[in-house]
């Protein structure tokens, strides 16, 4: 236990691969049994991370379970003798805790909506569960490199995920995706390597600590390299912007939103929008506080621009899914307001939204990928009426719905209210014409929910079954833990407090 | 000064035999052009081993070696353009390009 | 007692959680004995909090943590006071009565248990509204009785206008919350708590600054505008009236948007230390009162009648806050829950006897063919006339007392007027339904006895609800006692009350004149009248301005965005994109399979190569 307890990042990130071996070595024919082992195979490392939110300790703004191991050193100039060493380095804080759980979390969920994939069983989730190790990875890694060797297998795996099993133009999707992705990852990959030849490290903690360090300030200031910083935060800023994503660089999650299959877009909408928002909050905010500072109220117009654009957008959507993806990018404003408020209350919103969008785009799509299977379409004028033939989706659908426009004793209302109350003290003026975006969210989501349940239903979905108990406990899990963390939200506020305090002091917040 | 006589002999034949490679759209006169390209290095090797800085018999040895690998290679070029003439029915070069990118 | 009573909610919610779980399980009769008896507990407990708060006058706190925002916790709890008591025993008893009602009007319908457990999951919030201690939770489930009202407003799903209704509902009060929850936002950063407590002691201390306090106050206020139908944001409530007749008696009459009343009364030690919030308040509600009271004297619908004057009488209570009539305000919240609350109800007594019309033009005559229901809705039509010695009378004239005495003479000459127009169209109502002879094509069928006691049990209440604070002021000096509000406790002037009597008599005789008599054609309504008559029969066409000025610039602006969205940022992409493999194909054309170019290209390479090389060599 002990063992375990020390090695536990290790053990979450990898576990996902006992399924991928064992996989291997089941026929592609299976096809029932590859799907147990898959959905089962999403298991340990749920397990795990519950075992993480158990044994995580709130009240210190640390990194926890921490593990370091050597890893190979680059010799960068012969002459002097300076040398990076990199390391594999593994750990978790209360930035990273709760969205490993709601990563872990919604993989299990995606899997069970695996349901809905129709061929090539074995590779999808191989790959699936490949993406799950990077995800974890991703949130565990305290190497720049080893981030972003995780960050690139999420690319790469979402990209044949969508590219063979989405729906009719999912290669075109495929590309916009690896195409905008690709760039903004080069774009990082860039910011890092600046960052390593400044100060010849790759770990995150060291790093942090040498842009804190006054003489290392001092002899920037004297080199006059200020610019190079400049430089690698507004990379890095436009590289997880692009995964946010923030406006304009939104257009390719929309195809991907349409196009790819249900579980991916789950995940991807659930969890992959998450790591946009935890890279600003890591690589901006916690390496570059002093630099976020300046730029706080131009990332508090973009959340306004994001929230606006997205709302008004999904109102006049007449597709399903593109109300979602434009809702999402509505919401993913809300993490910027929370960036942007530079005090722990805003911080605290922006993972609060990270968390909670989460649970309620993932129940979402879920809701749409059942709905899809019975009518074959999601097109808001095709569809009315459902609640007379599927009672019980028609419920989830319209609860789901209430909890995306930020209904009190859901989740998503904690999130909305922590990023404005954040916001407010800095900025008062676009915290209140944010809060416009409350009633447009109103406006959206009740047209989505209302155009496809209320109203008369059309003779060609008579005989449309509701949701089968498979699909129904998932959806009430998801439904359960929204509500959960709306009514008693201390269960996530309070071990994200004392790291995001840290984050926040740094700013001086 | 010999080695310059010899010098720019070879670097006529080269230029004949590369102008020959380059325009010519019949491949066994390309092959033959190719050829008078290594005749001149040949002609080089002589040379150099009788007036160079370091005059020594291996020039000549390497020469004789060159002539016998340029001969395989005739060989085994004349080999692949009869069976391309025997596959395509042309030795036009320009036919041959299914390596098009 | 007064110890359990975060109790009293709980009731509705486990019987909303055992109807939702037997939706479909559940015989009628099982599913509203299920609710009726979540209610009726409540009830029975809300009375003796309300007997042991009568006895001893200390409000009751009970909080616990609930989240930390940063060095602020945020708590959650209960908060007996003497307003919360006295809503406790409303909010439940009417409810109590509307879920026996409903038993008989919903007989029959397909999701009769999930009519129920909406009903209940309002009843819980409601009750919960009423206890709430602190900013955020009256937030919360201020929220959360806006969503039972949309979901019962929306009930008949498959009606196109009830789902309009409960879109309209849900969207035109949720303006008004997002003002309120500005208002929390600026609170808590000027106040630092969120605790209503600490919120009026901030006020008293002085600590926040005039102007604040206004915003705060009106902010709030814009709130209590949405959920209680005032101007400007009156339209969802007319509509909603889509809804089941129990759903309009019980949320949209006497509880719910009341709760925008009863917020304003919650927080008022804000709205005292602000005279400019109180003028907004006194003119915006006397303003609504009017206004509504016009439209209501030419609506054919029953129940869009009983909305506008629901809406009026809302701003009634309204001007009475904002002139300093506090106790005058909550007496009149009370007594007007009763009567309208009767007058809903029979009024679907009246719908449910004219097999589901609710078009007094096709009603008539039902006084021979119905008395109970006729007695009983003329006891409401009384009541809301202002008649002595009904309840309606007692509250109006405290109403319009208030107003005369805090100064305010053109909002107290308004309200009179308004109080005629109430008198005038409510008897307009009583003598299309019940006077002259049947016009309808159905025949009139009875009404379920289960519909009918509780209408009794109401009637009863909107009688003597009036003498509570009369001859003595109980009533007002127990609701102030200990909370710094000071009640009027000056003498009536002889006149007010006896030329209000007179004033509604006039208005019944007029009513009498006009419809009673038949001097006025009833099939003459449809047609199109003069423009005064038209305005009032569109409603100001206040609905059409709206949907001109924001919905369709909303629509209009969101068209452009998508173009926008559609071609500058999608062509942006492809742009690049296009970039890209233009680049591409220049690429490949150097790659055209012919071995000879390859060399040339080598070739040229190399004596670029050399030429720089030696350039390089002799510049040196």
């Amino acid at each position: 236990m002990e063992t375990l307890l020390q090695t536990l990042p290790t053990w979450i990130t990898f576990s996902p691969l006992l399924g991928v071996i064992l996989l291997l070595f089941i026929p592609r024919t299976q096809s029932g049994l590859l799907k147990g082992v898959g959905m089962l195979a999403t298991l340990p490392p749920l397990a795990l991370a519950l075992l993480l939110f158990g044994q995580f300790d709130g009240t210190s703004d640390k990194i926890q379970f921490s593990q370091k191991v050597d890893w190979f050193t680059l010799t960068l100039a012969k002459e002097s003798g300076v040398t990076g060493s990199f390391t594999y380095n593994m750990g978790i804080d209360g930035l990273s805790m709760p969205l490993i759980v709601l990563a872990a979390i919604i993989f299990s969920l995606a899997a069970v909506a695996s349901m809905y994939i129709k061929e090539r069983h074995k590779e999808y989730f191989i790959l699936f569960l490949l993406l799950e190790v990077g995800i974890l990875g991703v949130f565990m890694a305290h190497n720049l490199l080893l981030f972003f060797l995780f960050f690139e297998l999420t690319l790469v795996t979402t990209f044949f995920l969508i590219g063979i099993w989405g729906y009719l133009s999912r290669e075109k999707a495929a590309n916009h995706f690896l195409l905008y992705n690709g760039i903004g990852s080069a774009v990082m990959l860039i910011a890092f390597i600046v960052l390593f030849f400044l100060t010849q490290t790759m770990d995150f903690a060291e790093l942090k600590a040498i842009l804190a360090n006054p003489d290392f300030l001092q002899w920037i200031k004297e080199a006059n390299l200020q610019w190079l910083l400049w430089s690698t935060l507004i990379g890095i800023l436009i590289a997880f912007g692009v995964k946010l994503p923030i406006f304009p660089f939104h257009s390719w999650m929309l195809r991907v939103h349409v196009e790819a299959p249900p579980s991916v877009v789950m995940l991807h909408s659930g969890v992959m929008l998450k790591m946009g928002a935890y890279g600003l909050l890591r690589f901006g905010v916690e390496l570059f506080p002093t630099y976020v500072k300046e730029i706080a109220t131009l990332l508090a117009i973009l959340g306004l621009v994001n929230i606006l654009y997205g709302a008004i957008l999904a109102f006049r959507q007449r597709d399903l899914k593109r109300v979602l993806a434009y809702s999402s990018i509505s919401h993913m404003g809300f993490i910027l307001f929370g960036i942007a408020s530079l005090n722990v209350i805003g911080l605290q919103g922006a993972v609060f939204q990270a968390v909670s969008h989460g649970f309620i785009s993932a129940l979402l799509f879920f809701i749409i990928a059942s709905l899809y299977e019975r009518t074959k379409t999601t097109m808001i004028d095709e569809l009315g009426g459902l609640s007379q033939v599927m009672p019980i989706l028609s419920g989830i659908f319209l609860a789901a719905a209430l909890a995306l426009l930020g209904l009190p004793g859901m989740s998503g209302f904690i999130s909305e209210l922590l990023a404005f109350l954040g916001l407010f003290d800095r900025a008062p003026v676009i915290a209140v014409i944010g809060a416009l975006g409350l009633i447009l969210a109103t406006v959206y989501a009740l047209r989505a929910v209302l155009s496809t349940t209320f109203g008369a239903l059309a003779t060609e979905w008579k005989n449309v079954k509701d949701t089968r108990i498979v699909e129904t406990l998932p959806m009430l899990l998801l439904l359960g833990l929204i509500i959960g963390v709306g009514i008693y939200p201390s269960v996530l506020s309070d071990p994200m407090q004392a790291t995001l305090q840290m984050i926040a002091s740094r700013m001086g917040g | 000064m010999p080695v310059t006589s010899y010098l720019v002999l070879a670097a006529i034949l080269f230029c004949i035999g590369l102008y020959g490679v380059l325009t010519k759209r019949n491949a066994v006169i390309v092959l033959l052009s190719i050829e008078l390209m290594l005749s001149a290095a040949n002609i080089n090797f002589v040379a150099f081993s009788k007036y160079g800085l370091y005059a020594n018999v291996t020039g000549q040895v390497f020469s004789l070696f060159s002539i016998a690998v340029t001969a395989a290679e005739a060989a085994v070029g004349l080999a692949i353009l009869i069976a391309l003439y025997r596959r395509r029915g042309t030795v036009e070069m320009d036919q041959f390009h299914s390596l098009k990118g | 007692m007064i110890k359990f009573a975060w109790i009293i909610p709980l009731f509705p919610l486990v019987a909303f959680l055992l109807l939702m779980i037997g939706r479909r399980k559940l015989s009628e009769g099982a599913a509203a004995s299920i609710g009726v008896a979540g209610v009726l507990a409540s009830l029975s407990l809300s009375v003796a909090v309300f007997l042991e708060r009568l006895q001893s006058p200390s409000n009751y706190v009970a909080t616990f943590d609930w989240l930390r925002i940063d060095q602020v916790m945020v708590t959650m709890g209960i908060e007996v006071d003497a307003l919360g008591t006295l809503m406790l025993l409303v909010v439940s008893l009417v409810s109590f009565l509307v879920f026996v009602y409903a038993r008989g009007y919903m007989r029959g319908d397909q999701r009769f248990s999930t009519f129920y457990a909406y009903l209940s999951l309002f009843a819980f919030a409601m009750l919960s509204l009423v206890l709430s201690p602190n900013l955020l939770q009256i937030y919360l489930f201020w929220e959360l009785v806006g969503v039972g009202s949309f979901l019962l407003i929306g009930f008949w799903t498959f009606k196109p206008e009830a789902k309009a209704a409960a879109k309209k509902a849900f969207v035109v009060t949720r303006i008004g919350d997002v003002a309120f929850f500005v208002a929390i936002l600026l609170t808590f950063w000027k106040v630092g708590s969120l605790e209503l407590s600490q919120v009026f002691a901030a006020v008293e201390s002085g600590q926040l600054a005039p102007e604040i306090v206004t915003t705060i106050a009106i902010l709030i206020f814009i709130g209590a505008v949405g959920k209680s139908g005032q101007f400007p944001l009156h339209t969802w409530l007319p509509d909603a009236m889509e809804g089941p007749t129990p759903v309009s008696a019980l949320i949209h009459a006497a509880t719910m948007v009341a709760a925008g009343v009863y917020l304003v009364a919650r927080t008022y030690p804000l709205f005292l230390a602000s005279p400019i919030a109180m003028d907004v308040v006194a003119y915006v509600g006397v303003f609504t009162a009017i206004f509504a009271a016009t439209i209501a004297l030419v609506q054919n619908d029953i129940k869009r009648v009983l909305a506008y004057s629901t809406v009026s009488q809302l701003g009634y209570m309204m001007f009475a806050l904002g002139s300093a009539g506090y106790v005058a305000g909550i007496f009149h919240l009370t007594t007007h829950a009763f009567f309208k609350a009767l007058l809903f109800l029979a009024a679907g007594a009246v719908i449910v006897s004219c097999q589901r019309q609710q078009d007094i033009r096709q009603m008539g005559g039902l006084w021979a063919k119905n008395r109970t229901v006729g007695s009983l809705f003329l006891i409401g039509a009384l009541a809301i006339a202002g008649v002595p010695p009904l309840s309606g009378f007692f509250s109006k004239d405290a109403i319009l007392l208030a107003a005369y005495q805090d100064g305010r003479y053109i909002v107290f000459l308004v309200g009179v007027l308004a109080a005629f127009l109430t008198a005038f169209y409510v008897f307009r109502l009583f003598f299309l339904i019940f006077g002259g002879s049947y016009r309808g094509k159905e025949p009139v069928v009875s009404v379920p006895k289960v519909m009918v006691w509780p209408m009794i049990i109401l009637a009863v209440f909107a009688v003597a609800t009036g003498f509570v604070n009369f001859p003595t002021d109980a009533f007002a000096n127990w609701l102030v006692e200990g909370n710094g509000i000071v009640a009027q406790t000056a003498s009536t002037p002889w006149w007010l009350p006896v030329g209000m009597t007179i004033l509604s008599i006039i208005g019944i005789a007029m009513a009498w004149i006009l419809y009673g008599k038949r001097s006025v054609a009833v099939s003459s309504f449809g047609e199109p009248g003069p423009l005064p008559y038209r305005l009032l029969a569109r409603k100001y066409y206040v609905d059409e301005i709206y949907d001109r000025v924001f919905v369709r610039s909303l629509k209009g602006l969101g068209l452009i965005l998508q173009a926008f969205d559609r071609f500058i940022i999608e062509g942006l992409v492809k742009g690049i994109a296009g970039i890209i493999s233009w680049l591409g194909r220049i690429g490949s054309r150097l790659q055209n399979g012919q071995a000879q170019s390859y060399v040339l290209v080598s070739l040229i390479g190399l004596i670029l190569l050399v030429v720089s090389f030696t350039a390089g060599r002799l510049l040196k």
